[in-house]
């Protein structure tokens, strides 16, 4: 493979990385997916979830939404499971692109070729958007798989609906992870700030169902922007892309003012 | 009239300061073009920090670093380094992809065809190219460095203790490739710990101490300041030299005298002192090692702060 430019590079680089997390999501998608039919008979499901505590109820969703297929992965999948793995996945990732290689020596062996800050940061984040992106492909190849297994179907543009919102959130996040790393060059911050906004944000879209005081704290959660199940319904809100596309644009600018100036270990 | 020059480097009062702790202090260097550079110093004298500024990693905490004329920050020491080759003892290069990937990597980013010197340079250091660089040895590391320091032929040099993890075979073809250098009319700039290597090949040699240059010789001052290490035993008493001579021991004995001193003076003086010595039983004259006297700067430094 020819390496012409760090996201080249960089992109061959985690290429293990991104079939490891590939594989990984697929699996996951293919195992939600044939649980669907025992979830959709009727019966004691109902009776158990009405047994929790309501703030606890948040996990389960609406069991409505058990029904179909689209609105079972939607509360599921998207709005569960692959907030916190695929969240894991890109902070780990984010540090991994620039506090890992700062720390082993790496990001002063790149830049002292010529390459500039900018370019390189531009390059990086790019490579970092792209491997979130075929990483988390995996989720709709599960998916779009399975779902022969089980006599189902889910329309391919609700499905792509879905991942794109899905991307578009781990991108946020990661750029928050991303931009931290880059800007400070602490790993403590970095993953600090990267798992607390995931954590917070996790923990205030599931409980603010039943959490009355929490539910003035839902516009801070990133997942409040990917109501997975009203996209199932529905659409993609254009608001919430733009908030959230917004604040990865936000964090690229920091990001680019603040490496172009500070020391590199 | 024409415009002199501009040097190749220039510090002006360079001062790197950590929170309280000041790596280097008030560095001034100025390096023409085809000089090579000698950079001498124990770990910690602010060596690394120097060059660390050099190729904008770190910005001064005040002073001014100029490349070609041109002066360095973090920002823009990018468009510098299309005419510099850097490599470091301890470099990490990536390891996940092979040596010869890496070396494609490096001259994809100078967008010009050196594919000619890459063979030579490969047939210099003689690397695996075709294992990933994580399976390879720290010497082998190394020579990749130093290839994709050299490959774009740059007018400037910069190399950060090049030959620590080399062999000695691979040491004298480096020491060999820095000599080719000076005749292609490159500046190097290097640094290192022993100075016998510096004064093979530099012209110049740079004593870095506590952050500061305590010292800027050039290689004929260097080597005339090692002098010669004179062992005499005989059976009268000896005397040392008036002028020239540092004495190291001297011990009388009943059969006679035994001195060990380091003589740094004209030869013929020495020839006219030992002629004058009495009942010599025995005399060792050897060449002083350069890394003696490096040991010998640093404390006569030490000796004048204290």
């Amino acid at each position: 493979m020819m390496l012409r430019s760090v996201f080249t590079k960089t992109m061959y680089d985690k290429r293990f990385f991104i079939l490891g997390w590939f594989l990984g999501f697929a699996a996951l998608a293919a195992l939600l997916v044939t649980f669907f039919p025992a979830m959709k008979q009727e019966g004691s499901l109902e009776m158990f979830v009405d047994s929790m505590p309501p703030a606890m109820q948040g996990f389960i969703g609406d069991l409505d939404n058990l029904r179909q297929l689209s609105t079972y992965l939607a509360a599921q999948l998207f709005d569960i499971r692959m907030q916190i793995i695929a969240g894991i996945m890109v902070v780990v990732l984010a540090l991994k692109l620039t506090v890992g290689e700062e720390e082993s020596g790496q990001l002063r062996t790149v830049l002292s070729l010529p390459i500039s800050r900018a370019s390189l940061l531009m390059q990086k984040w790019l490579a970092m958007v792209c491997i979130i992106g075929l990483a988390l492909s995996g989720t709709a190849v599960g998916i779009y798989v399975s779902q022969f297994a089980i006599d189902e179907s889910i329309s391919l543009s609700i499905l792509g609906q879905l991942m794109l919102m899905t991307w578009i959130v781990m991108v946020a996040f990661a750029s928050v992870t991303f931009t931290v790393a880059i800007a400070t060059g602490s790993r403590a911050l970095a993953t600090i700030i990267g798992i607390l906004l995931l954590a917070t944000s996790f923990v205030i879209t599931t409980f603010a169902i039943g959490v009355d005081w929490l539910q003035s704290f839902e516009a801070a959660s990133l997942f409040y922007y990917f109501p997975a199940v009203e996209i199932a319904k529905s659409s993609i809100a254009l608001k919430d892309v733009a908030v959230l596309l917004g604040l990865s644009a936000i964090m690229l600018i920091i990001a680019f003012v603040c490496f172009r100036r500070r020391d590199v270990q | 009239m024409n415009k002199p020059p501009e040097p190749v480097i220039e510090l002006s009062k360079v001062t790197k300061k950590f929170r309280s702790f000041k790596a280097i202090s008030d560095v001034s260097v100025r390096v023409e073009k085809g000089e090579i550079v000698g950079f001498v110093g124990v770990n910690g004298a602010g060596k690394t920090t120097t060059i660390n500024a050099l190729l904008g990693f770190t910005s001064p905490t005040s002073g001014s670093v100029q490349l070609f004329g041109v002066r360095i920050s973090p920002a823009s020491a990018h468009r510098s380094h299309r005419r510099i080759g850097y490599a470091s003892g301890d470099m990490e290069l990536p390891d996940q992809i092979t040596g010869r990937q890496y070396l494609r990597f490096v001259l994809n980013q100078s967008k010009q065809n050196h594919s000619e010197r890459l063979q030579q340079l490969t047939d210099i250091f003689r690397p695996q190219l075709d294992k990933k660089i994580h399976t390879l040895s720290r010497g082998n590391k190394q020579k990749i460095a130093l290839i994709a320091a050299f490959v774009t032929s740059p007018d400037l040099v910069i190399l950060d203790e090049p030959t620590s993890g080399l062999d000695p075979i691979m040491q004298t073809a480096f020491l060999e490739l820095i000599k080719s250098e000076k005749e292609r009319g490159a500046t190097v700039f290097m640094s290192s710990h022993y100075l016998q290597e510096v004064a093979e090949v530099c012209t110049r040699v740079l004593l870095m101490k506590n952050g500061r240059i305590v010292e800027d010789l050039s290689s004929d001052q260097l080597r005339a300041a090692g002098g010669k290490t004179v062992h005499v035993i005989a059976s009268a008493k000896i005397e040392l030299p008036k002028q020239h001579a540092v004495q190291i021991q001297t011990s009388q004995t009943a059969q006679g005298s035994e001195v060990i001193f380091v003589f740094k003076g004209p030869l013929h003086l020495l020839q006219e002192w030992l002629a004058g010595v009495k009942h010599v039983t025995d005399v060792t004259i050897t060449e002083r090692t350069l890394d003696a006297e490096f040991r010998e700067l640093y404390a006569v430094e030490e000796e004048e702060e204290s």
